[in-house]
């Protein structure tokens, strides 16, 4: 250091070196010598040459007092430690690179060079770096805007959103040259998904890609109809995953007026990102899954109500129609003999009438069910998957026991009516061998023995035909 | 589909599955059962006509905010 000093003074003192006569000093008014006089601007751009030629890069630990941003955007800030201290400052430019938040008491290793504030005559480190000593730097700088986020609410539960059920296009921010992008494809390929992907490219590495990421989250929000937004990248270092810990990206992920899903490196990664998003999926490939699951999911659904709206309606007009068919074959339906009271001709009339009637009805019903189910068919041919049957053999089990029940119900009214018409009819009575004794002119149904004599003719109606008789004796 | 009255893909989801509840419990007369089919019918058309319409499409929005087909590179997967 000594050096430093000598160049301002060598002049001095070689002037001082001129000899003078000793007399002429003793008899001369006292002259000072010939001296090199410096401006002070002089010296002090001497000195700061000086300084900048020989502490072009230096490493300084020390703590951290004295911190703040200017409204100009750059740090300013003392470095010390227990005997001195070291001014410093950092450029808003070179600023926002660095991983954590500067504060006072921090233990830090700064590196830089050393300068001179001409104006103050101050020498100053002009800082290009600083990282905290001791834990790792980035791993501060995540718990730090960890924790500020939370606090501001960005992480709540009730700001998540829920995927639509079907999105209608798929915004991505990605690499285009990344994993990321291709798993994506690849996925929603494999699925046979249908999707509408919008790819916003972004640089997902580096000191640019926070940023870029932001930027690509701000446009791919523009795009109309793009209702869920996939933001993410493959795996790789913590320092390459690092802009989804940064602010900015988290702050613009926070803003997208869509559901944001995550999908950042490996599975055991957790950035901000991953906390500010609405779903984190652990996975670029997982995110694509996760919207096609969905998607899945909501046909099933779809499926599933199909089915049971058609077995229930169909069971129903099928059980109707085999009751009908049954009372066909019931003796109240069956063809009248001749010549028998006209009450009973008028029930078999009412029997077959009411048969006729319900059975148009249920035929032209089962007739549109069919159409209708026809036309059902096409949309069902491939779109169910095998996991969905299986889920609905619950839902048919459930579905059978109602339609049981109301063919039950159905069956007993139809039965009810039944019997009402049989009971109308005499011929159910014959039907169970009884017979009916008229007079020789059946005029009169015989009820009393002493009506006839023995000899007289009568007229016997059984179940099917008559008989024409004698009384052989009364009693 | 044109129908105005269905709303959304998820409404419609949901006014389907109510359709079946009713059906599943209900004491209903044949006709109202019916009326209710073809509704759900209907709903459930809607829906996959919204599946189907979706269409396989990627596209790149560059720095200026214009939408580009994606290189066949990226399409073919």
């Amino acid at each position: 250091m000594s050096d430093l000093f000598d160049l301002p003074f060598e002049e001095d003192d070689e002037a001082a070196g001129l000899d003078a006569p000793a007399d002429a000093r003793r008899a001369a008014p006292l002259e000072p010598p010939a001296r090199r006089v410096f401006r002070v601007s002089d010296l002090t751009v001497a000195i700061r040459d000086l300084l900048e030629d020989r502490f072009v890069e230096v490493w300084i630990e020390g703590e951290l007092s004295n911190c703040k941003v200017w409204n100009n955007g750059h740090l300013y800030f003392t470095l010390k430690d227990d005997r001195s201290q070291l001014k410093g400052f950092m450029f808003r430019s070179t600023l926002r690179y660095l991983k954590f938040k500067p504060a006072d008491g921090q233990h830090v290793i700064a590196r830089g060079k050393v300068t001179v504030y001409e104006p103050r005559g101050e020498y100053q480190l002009e800082c290009e770096h600083l990282e905290p000593k001791g834990v790792g730097a980035l791993q501060v700088a995540f718990e730090q805007l960890k924790q500020r986020l939370q606090q501001e609410g960005l992480f709540d539960a009730d700001r998540k959103r829920p995927l639509p059920a079907l999105p209608r296009k798929i915004g991505i921010v990605t690499s285009l040259d990344g994993a990321a992008i291709r798993d994506i494809v690849n996925v929603l390929g494999r699925r046979h998904a249908n999707a509408h992907l919008v790819i916003c490219p972004a640089r997902v590495q580096g000191a640019d890609a926070a940023p870029d990421v932001a930027r690509a989250l701000r446009q791919i929000a523009r795009v109309p109809g793009v209702d869920v937004v996939i933001v993410g990248r493959g795996g790789g270092s913590i320092e390459d995953l690092w802009a989804f810990n940064e602010e900015m990206v988290a702050r613009a992920i926070g803003r997208v007026p869509v559901p944001v899903i995550s999908a950042v490196g490996h599975e055991t990664d957790y950035t901000i990102a991953d906390f500010v998003a609405d779903v984190r999926a652990p996975t670029p490939s997982a995110a694509a899954e996760i919207v096609v699951a969905r998607q899945d999911e909501f046909c099933g659904r779809i499926d599933r109500q199909h089915d049971r709206l058609v077995a229930l309606v169909r069971s129903r007009v099928q059980g109707l129609s085999r009751r009908v068919h049954a009372l066909d074959s019931r003796p109240a339906f069956a063809g009248v003999p001749r010549g028998v009271a006209m009450r009973s001709r008028d029930a078999s009339e009412l029997s077959h009438a009411l048969t006729r009637a319900v059975r148009e009805r249920l035929g032209a019903r089962t007739r549109r069910l069919q159409l209708l189910d026809r036309e059902l068919q096409t949309f069902d041919a491939g779109r169910r998957l095998a996991g969905i049957r299986t889920r609905l053999v619950a839902a048919s089990e459930r579905l059978r026991g109602a339609a049981a029940r109301r063919r039950d119900r159905a069956a007993a009214q139809f039965h009810e009516s039944a019997a009402r018409l049989e009971s109308l009819s005499p011929l159910a009575v014959l039907g169970r061998g009884y017979a009916v004794a008229w007079n020789a002119a059946k005029t009169r149904v015989l009820r009393d023995a002493s009506a006839v004599q023995p000899g007289d003719a009568i007229a016997v109606t059984l179940s099917r035909g008559e008989i024409e008789a004698k009384v052989t004796k009364t009693s | 589909m044109t129908d105005t009255s269905i709303k959304d893909f998820e409404a419609a989801i949901a006014e389907l599955e109510s359709i079946v509840k009713k059906l599943e419990d209900g004491d209903l007369a044949l006709e109202q059962s019916l009326a209710l089919y073809e509704r759900g019918v209907q709903l459930s058309r809607f829906c996959h006509a919204r599946l189907e319409a979706a269409e396989k499409r990627i596209e790149i929005l560059n720095e200026r905010g214009e939408l580009k087909p994606a290189p066949d590179s990226l399409t073919r997967g």
